[in-house]
């Protein structure tokens, strides 16, 4: 273990050495790549780099990909997966000039990729056969840059319901909670000592976003950290005071599980609030737990959600922009985003497509559509990354008692600036 | 002075090691040069490379970074409990395991072998059993002693890495201390018998004296491994140094502000050569502070 260690401090600075030396590489390759492309037929191969999925999933995008070479065949798509650490793997190739010609980015991480002019801005490429108005408008609006150009085309996306347990509510007799208050009350009857709790939290700002500004305060401000607010904290207050008054909210390691939606599923939180993708983990994982989705509760009356969304984006140094934008075209166009949506995996983010696959009347995804107009989309800026960093450290410890949330709030506030100030 | 021969001498030499000096400079040398020169820059390096020479304000960024004193604590109070704990349990496992007790063979074997598993297994095993519901909580029930949220409570979880580090770590101490413990001429507990000496004596007068060069060893090797703590903690909170911070280190932090953070590995290079600075002081505290030098 000893060498190991010893080798990270030397292999971190090798990185950097090694990723110079292999954008020297990169180079010629791609450049011996054209030289048989022209000695041949015009055959090009595109590179497409995502994150993987479940293998339906896989199953459906590599479906989506041998449509599109059936209708271009001249165009061969070399399909990448990273399975872990995806942003550092993309960056460090980008750096070293061995960038896939299109890849997924997360709207979260768009406004800092735009900044550093890594990504090609797609607006001239864009014919009106591609009907860019079909798009929902948040969803689209994440991808812009602040010269007001377009860098990605979002491929799907998930808000966040509320799932509850079919039985448990039937058994102590309560209605779906409409609003957080009724929420609260149900979290309080649900939960059955420490077995049960009755609201399953994640402590992430990424989930807690649109509850945080639904007192009118806001989290971020001119790009940087302004939740100390009182407002916040008034919005904030009820989910700590859910865990430490009442006993009726906790975090799911608190329960041993890794997440909210394996906590739902193991039956120790009668209601959480997931995405899209915890039905198809709950149904495969958990076929036994019998569960519902409904809207968020609204608070004071006002509705509200997160909404994630992800990305086709180009690589400004790709040889084969041609070539990958009829990639992310047809990925995201109506043809390519109806086969890719189909199984319900993810959220068309086209409003014809959705209409075209009715999600909006699915049983247990009409709450998820819904949420769509009104939702909050995760991203604000290229300082979030900090910004969340920092709230969740200290709202944990708030969360579990440790500090006051107005405290702790301000705590991670003044970091989170300071950091950004050094920046 | 310098006659032909020597000169020849000298060449063959070179020529004989220049594989080796090749490697050494493009995969050591080379990368600490480049580490010394990225802290002094503000290197952004996505988007057409930018190094812009910033004098030493990464370095007094450092001051002024609140994380960076978390994580500093966080690997100091680490290092002042793992790396005695370890030496201990260390030198204790190898004396009763020199002791001449039957089966000694297999229980050499059996303590070696958490050495042996990768850190990262390591971690996940341990992860699994630190659960709320996992074993370790089981057995503490068991004893009527409280139960940790081990993964979650800000409080207890840079302990559950120390406890997982030292169990990992002290077995191969314990066999560098065994390889030493026979190299003590029985001579030496023959004469501690006869001046009357009981068992306790023995181990206190003439085996912790004689291996103390051993020690000094150990000691510097576990200051310099725990002050590099890294992937234990990363996989325990996913990178995030969480939860609240407590499982933060410099080496950490230092991944975070070099691969998460956009544009600012200058000061992670920075970081990293101040946490050298650190290391080379700890360790020559130690060397001032153990007296016997001359075999290490």
């Amino acid at each position: 273990m000893m060498k190991k260690k010893q080798w990270f401090a030397v292999g971190m600075s090798t990185m950097l050495f090694g990723s110079v030396l292999a954008g020297c590489g990169g180079e010629e390759k791609t450049a011996k790549n054209e030289n048989k492309g022209e000695t041949k037929e015009e055959q090009v191969e595109v590179t497409l780099a995502g994150w993987g999925g479940n293998p339906m999933e896989q199953k459906l995008l590599k479906q989506t990909l041998d449509e599109f070479e059936k209708k271009y065949p001249n165009i061969k798509v070399k399909h990448e997966v990273i399975s872990d650490q995806y942003m550092d793997v993309i960056k460090t190739r980008l750096i070293g000039g061995e960038g896939p010609d299109v890849f997924y980015l997360d709207a979260f991480e768009a406004p800092a990729m735009i900044e550093t002019g890594v990504l090609e801005p797609l607006d001239d490429y864009v014919t009106d056969d591609f009907d860019i108005n079909d798009f929902e408008k948040p969803l689209l609006e994440a991808f812009k840059g602040p010269d007001g150009k377009i860098y990605g085309f979002p491929k799907d996306y998930s808000t966040l319901a509320l799932f509850y347990n079919k039985k448990m509510f039937a058994e102590a007799g309560l209605d779906v909670p409409k609003t957080w208050d009724e929420l609260r009350e149900a979290a309080k009857k649900l939960t059955k000592g420490t077995e049960v709790y009755g609201f399953g939290v994640a402590p992430e700002l990424a989930r807690l976003y649109y509850i945080a500004e639904s007192k009118g305060g806001k989290v971020v401000t001119d790009n940087k950290a302004t939740f100390a607010d009182p407002k916040v904290v008034e919005a904030l207050q009820p989910i700590v005071d859910m865990r430490l008054k009442d006993k009726s909210a906790a975090q799911p390691n608190e329960v041993g599980a890794g997440w909210g939606g394996e906590m739902f599923g193991q039956q120790k939180a009668a209601m959480v609030i997931e995405g899209n993708w915890a039905i198809p983990f709950l149904q495969e994982t958990f076929p036994n737990t019998e569960f519902g989705t409904a809207e968020v509760p609204t608070i004071d009356g006002k509705k509200g959600t997160m909404a994630y969304t992800v990305a086709y984006v180009m690589n400004k140094d790709s040889q084969k922009k041609e070539a990958a934008w009829k990639l992310i075209s047809f990925l995201t166009g109506k043809e390519g985003m109806k086969i890719w949506t189909s199984k319900g995996f993810a959220l068309p983010t086209r409003k014809s497509v959705a209409a075209e696959l009715g999600y909006d009347k699915d049983e247990l995804r009409a709450a998820l559509v819904a949420g769509a107009p009104y939702a909050t989309v995760w991203q604000n800026g290229t300082n979030l990354p900090i910004i969340m960093n920092n709230f969740n450290n200290q709202f944990v410890s708030a969360f579990l008692g440790e500090q006051p949330l107005a405290e702790a709030l301000k705590k991670a506030q003044d970091i989170a600036n300071k950091e950004i100030e050094a920046k | 002075m310098f006659s032909r021969k020597r000169w020849k001498e000298a060449g063959t030499a070179y020529t004989l090691l220049s594989p080796t000096l090749f490697v050494l400079l493009l995969f050591v040398i080379g990368p600490i040069l480049f580490a010394i020169y990225l802290s002094f820059h503000k290197v952004q390096l996505l988007g057409g490379a930018s190094f812009e020479f910033v004098g030493f304000d990464n370095f007094t960024r450092i001051l002024d970074d609140t994380r960076a004193k978390i994580a500093l604590w966080n690997t100091v109070k680490y290092v002042a409990i793992v790396v005695p704990t370890q030496t201990m349990l260390a030198l204790v496992l190898a004396a009763t395991l020199n002791a001449g007790l039957k089966g000694e063979k297999f229980f050499r074997i059996v303590y070696f072998l958490p050495t042996l598993t990768s850190s990262a297994v390591l971690t996940l095993i341990f992860m699994w059993m630190y659960n709320q519901n996992g074993l370790v909580n089981h057995v503490l029930q068991f004893f009527g002693l409280p139960t940790y949220n081990w993964l979650g409570d800000p409080s207890v979880a840079l302990n559950a890495i120390m406890i997982m580090n030292i169990w990992s770590t002290a077995p191969f101490f314990m066999v560098i201390y065994l390889a030493a413990l026979q190299d003590i001429p029985d001579s030496l507990y023959e004469a501690a018998e006869l001046d009357g000496a009981n068992a306790w004596h023995k181990f206190w007068y003439v085996t912790v004296p004689y291996l103390k060069p051993v020690t000094s060893f150990v000691v510097i090797m576990g200051l310099i491994g725990t002050f590099q703590l890294f992937d234990q903690s990363y996989i325990f909170s996913g990178g995030s140094g969480g939860p609240n911070n407590a499982t933060l280190t410099v080496v950490l932090l230092i991944y975070q502000y070099a691969f998460k953070s956009l544009g600012t590995m200058g000061y992670a290079a920075a970081l990293a050569f101040a946490l050298a600075i650190v290391i080379l002081l700890a360790t020559w505290l130690q060397r001032k502070f153990s007296k016997e030098e001359s075999l290490y």
